[in-house]
């Protein structure tokens, strides 16, 4: 299994249902002969799915099976827009508060029973308040009053203008009331799992393997495909070998290195792309200002020289991050901005102009600040005037979890760096539990490198370095700053998708002038497939994800 | 006894075995109810809170962690309930009792799942990959250790030591990664698994050779891991044992060198091998970690691994006690063992 900190990432996978049946008839009216139906497709991944209960689960692998099994009213498509899936149509009212969506037609679930608007309603009422799940009541603000006033009509009255509808309605996966009405909630295990999705759960094995058949009464049209086989393979190389032996048809995730290998296979092919579910490294500063220093739990003991932005756009210009990416990722990635990850698309603004890597220019910024190395020992010291108490030399800890794949490498090349610039780094690696006790609320450290898991919608990523997620422990660098503040509330409130945009834009100018975080790169993901079994796989688009429906829906057997 | 090597045992009254078994078996139910109370204790000291480790998401909202700790049993006091009511109303007491049901509790990382039945599936399929192995090691490292011995300083008595100190030295997975590539891409066997997903054979055969295919790397792997240990205490234990005077007697009674193996030095040098087996047998239902996460082999080893990268502690508090009780009872076993294989041996 890929371990990420389950804590901080969202496993988020987005479906392309409604459309993936355009895709379909392109793909199958060049010639269709009978034979090209059918098979069994197996997919090698290094996970597997821990619930089937959709409120439940945190992993990557348990949101790929809920997009085969489940519908959402709206989806992601690859290429970032939003586009119909059960919900045929929606619009808000003149006054921003009504939400309505119209639903598709003939929709039923896997056990025959139609799906209608009183399924959608009892699902978005039981995600909203079950309290014991995980992720899906932050998809809501509790003001919501939502009604049924026809089977294929749902309103949803707000108190408070959403900016981001639609972002919340691609994770409502919706289920049937007449089964979940019965059972709690919180604990039921979902065996049979009954949506309306075009693939049925057939059997589940725990950490093994999954079976899923086409719904070959698939309102959207059923796939082409009779099979699909989810299997884990633990061990990358064993994953690339299976691959290569064809004992799987398709890997989801392989390391970097295998590359080579599988693209000098004639049989196979190797497709890269952004991750359908962005996931954001970053260094972060400790630059919790002492009022800011919760009350509670606040310990504080960041260095004070990183709470001067002339020292935090020096250390960004001793990064350099086209380098991290050539020997961290081996070229499969681009470099961070602000906190939005590149993959989602329109909100991330790539206008921003980066600090150029430029030791010389790092140099100057920190001599010019009055930092300067008068005792001659190669780190540089605090001025005389700066209050740096027991801790005058530009000596910082930095600490990173140990289940990181990229951080130890990163932080020796941060140290050779930024010693360059009289800056001396302390390293140690922590444990997840441990890094969280020290990095927030209590702000017991200098400098972290660590990550997030990223929802198609920025306004979780950007609500991270508000001030009121101090105390809480989100906010992971005690960054504190009205204008961004103020910004964020509007942005959340705004229905109008360019206003919006042009509010997040503006956010990311603010953080990347301000620097509480480096953002070192954005990784890119692989996948590889076997062409000689099956054809029509979606490997085109912005984002790769040939596990999601969008594929899965239409591929067909070769030959 | 003269002249009749170990066949007439010292009598012991079977008042004494008796209590010998029984004083053994009050030791080991002492030892094991140690080892539970520590690790009970062990994971609420290391540093990380179990009890926030289940709950731990920035973004659940303190309703839902309160909901999740009441759950879990998590908001009653650690060892004793001090604050009214009934004083054993805590976590230690409700673990003991529900453990004293056979209830090892909830899975963290699974929520919906008991941590016995995963334990116990894992188990099953531990057993069938580490018992084929361990049989397969024991008799061919003991033969091969036998072998050694007897045909001391010859070409095949080296040839048989490098092949051990070699296969016991290797790491166990870069072996298995070494087996997998050559097993998987020149004799057609499968990358991984326990089945072939999917398939419906026809007959019982078919689906035996199917799970036979998908045993034989593994299997090979792990046993050859184990083999050179076996080998290599086997041959020093005969080459000791044939130093011995009552083998020169043996000698000189004219016996031929076969039936001195098998009457005399046989039976001495397992007293070693009987310790490694019993030590091996403990640890390996913990799991031949290695093995099962090169082959995805689903067994207690790659499940123990997954709890401690998820911190699932319910289900690593579980698989502890289960590896510490089969550690237990394997070095029970032995010593009972050791009553039969060796009369000398009357208590500890």
């Amino acid at each position: 299994m890929r371990y990420r900190t389950l804590a901080l990432l969202l496993g988020l996978l987005l479906v392309l249902a409604a459309c993936g049946d355009d895709g379909g008839e392109e793909a199958t009216t060049t010639t269709a002969p009978a034979t090209t139906t059918g098979g069994t497709v197996r997919i090698g991944w290094g996970g597997a799915p821990a619930d089937l209960n959709p409120g439940i689960g945190v992993l990557v692998e348990d949101y790929t099976l809920y997009e085969l099994v489940y519908n959402t009213p709206i989806s992601l498509d690859l290429d970032g827009n939003y586009v119909p899936e059960l919900a045929t149509d929606w619009y808000v009212s003149d006054d921003d508060l009504v939400w309505t969506m119209k639903l598709a037609e003939g929709v039923t679930f896997h056990d025959g029973t139609p799906l209608t608007s009183e399924d959608v309603k009892f699902t978005l009422e039981l995600y909203r308040d079950t309290e014991d799940f995980v992720f899906m009541p932050s998809y809501f603000d509790g003001d919501e009053v939502i009604e049924a006033p026809d089977p294929t009509t749902v309103t949803i009255t707000k108190e408070v203008p959403t900016g981001s509808f639609e972002g919340r309605m691609v994770f409502m996966y919706i289920l049937p009331k007449h089964i979940w009405e019965n059972e709690d909630p919180a604990t039921f295990d979902n065996a049979a799992m009954i949506g309306s999705g075009s693939f049925k759960l057939t059997e589940y094995r725990q950490g093994e393997y999954l079976r899923l058949a086409a719904n070959t009464d698939y309102w959207g049209g059923a796939p082409i495909v009779d099979e699909v086989i989810f299997q884990t393979f633990e061990n990358a190389d064993a994953r690339v070998q299976a691959l290569i032996n064809g004992d799987v048809d398709m890997v989801t995730e392989f390391p970097a290195t295998a590359i080579p290998t599988l693209e000098a296979n004639p049989n196979i092919t190797v497709a890269t792309g952004e991750p359908l579910a962005p996931d954001l490294t970053d260094i972060i500063f400790n630059v919790t200002e002492p009022e800011d220093c919760p009350a509670d739990d606040g310990v504080c003991t960041g260095h004070p020289a990183l709470r001067d932005l002339q020292v935090r756009r020096a250390l960004a210009h001793a990064v350099d991050k086209q380098q991290l990416i050539t020997t961290l990722l081996l070229g499969l990635g681009t470099p961070g901005r602000a906190i939005v990850p590149t993959g989602l698309g329109v909100w991330f603004n790539d206008a921003l102009e980066d600090y150029a890597f430029d030791l010389n220019e790092a140099n100057r910024l920190l001599d010019e600040a009055g930092y300067l190395d008068t005792d001659d020992n190669g780190t540089r010291e605090c001025p005389a005037a700066m209050d740096c108490g027991d801790q005058p030399e530009l000596r910082f800890r930095l600490n990173y979890p140990e289940d990181s794949d990229t951080a130890p490498r990163l932080a020796q090349t941060l140290a050779d760096w930024w010693r360059q610039i009289g800056v001396e780094l302390q390293i140690q690696v922590l444990d997840s539990d441990t890094l969280t006790s020290v990095c927030c609320p209590s702000f017991d450290y200098d400098v972290i490198i660590w990550g997030w898991g990223s929802d198609p919608d920025p306004g979780f990523l950007l609500s991270v370095l508000t001030c009121d997620e101090i105390p809480t422990g989100t906010n992971e660098s005690g960054y504190c700053n009205p204008e961004f503040d103020a910004l964020y509330a509007a942005q959340q409130a705004e229905t109008d998708l360019d206003t919006r945009v042009a509010m997040v834009h503006e956010m990311q100018q603010i953080l990347m002038d301000d620097l509480p975080y480096i953002i070192p790169f954005c990784a890119l993901s692989s996948q590889a497939y076997r062409n000689d079994r099956f054809v029509g796989w979606r490997d085109d688009a912005n984002k790769l994800a040939l596990e999601d429906p969008t594929s899965l829906d239409v591929i067909r057997p070769a030959g | 006894m003269r002249g009749r090597g170990l066949r007439a045992p010292p009598p012991i009254s079977l008042m004494t075995r008796g209590s010998l078994f029984l004083r053994k078996i009050i030791w080991a139910l002492i030892t094991i109810f140690v080892v539970i109370t520590f690790n009970f204790f062990l994971f609420r000291v290391l540093p990380g809170d179990p009890a926030k480790a289940g709950v731990k998401d920035p973004r659940l909202s303190p309703q839902a962690v309160a909901a999740l700790q009441q759950r879990f049993g998590l908001d009653k006091p650690v060892l004793f309930n001090t604050q009214g009511g009934n004083l054993f109303d805590s976590q230690y007491f409700r673990y003991l009792g529900a453990l004293a049901q056979g209830d090892l509790g909830t899975s963290y990382a699974y929520k919906s799942r008991p941590v016995t039945s995963m334990l116990g599936r894992a188990l099953v399929n531990t057993l069938w990959l580490v018992l084929p192995a361990q049989i397969l090691a024991i008799v061919l490292g003991v033969l091969l250790g036998l072998v050694a011995a007897w045909r001391r300083g010859t070409k095949l008595d080296v040839s048989a030591l490098i092949f051990a100190l070699f296969t016991w030295a290797l790491p166990t997975f870069f072996l298995g990664i070494l087996l997998l590539f050559v097993g998987s891409r020149y004799l057609g066997l499968p990358t991984g698994g326990r089945i072939t997903i999917g398939a419906d054979y026809a007959s019982f055969w078919a689906t035996a050779g199917d799970v036979l295919s998908h045993l034989l790397l593994p299997t090979l792997t792990f046993a050859l891991v184990l083999l050179g240990e076996y080998m290599l205490i086997m041959r020093s234990s005969v080459v000791e044992v044939f130093s011995e005077d009552y083998i020169l007697t043996a000698k000189a009674k004219g016996l031929t060198t076969f039936q001195i193996i098998r009457r005399h030095a046989f039976r001495n040098a397992m007293l070693p091998i009987v310790t490694l087996i019993a030590l091996n047998l403990g640890f390996t239902v913990s799991g031949a970690i290695q093995v099962e996460t090169v082959f995805s082999w689903p067994g207690l080893g790659k499940l123990t691994v997954d709890a401690v990268a998820q911190r699932d502690y319910p289900l690593l508090q579980g698989a502890f006690l289960m590896l510490a009780v089969s550690v237990v009872v394997a070095n029970l076993a032995a010593e009972l063992v050791y009553l039969r294989l060796d009369p000398r041996v009357t208590e500890v």
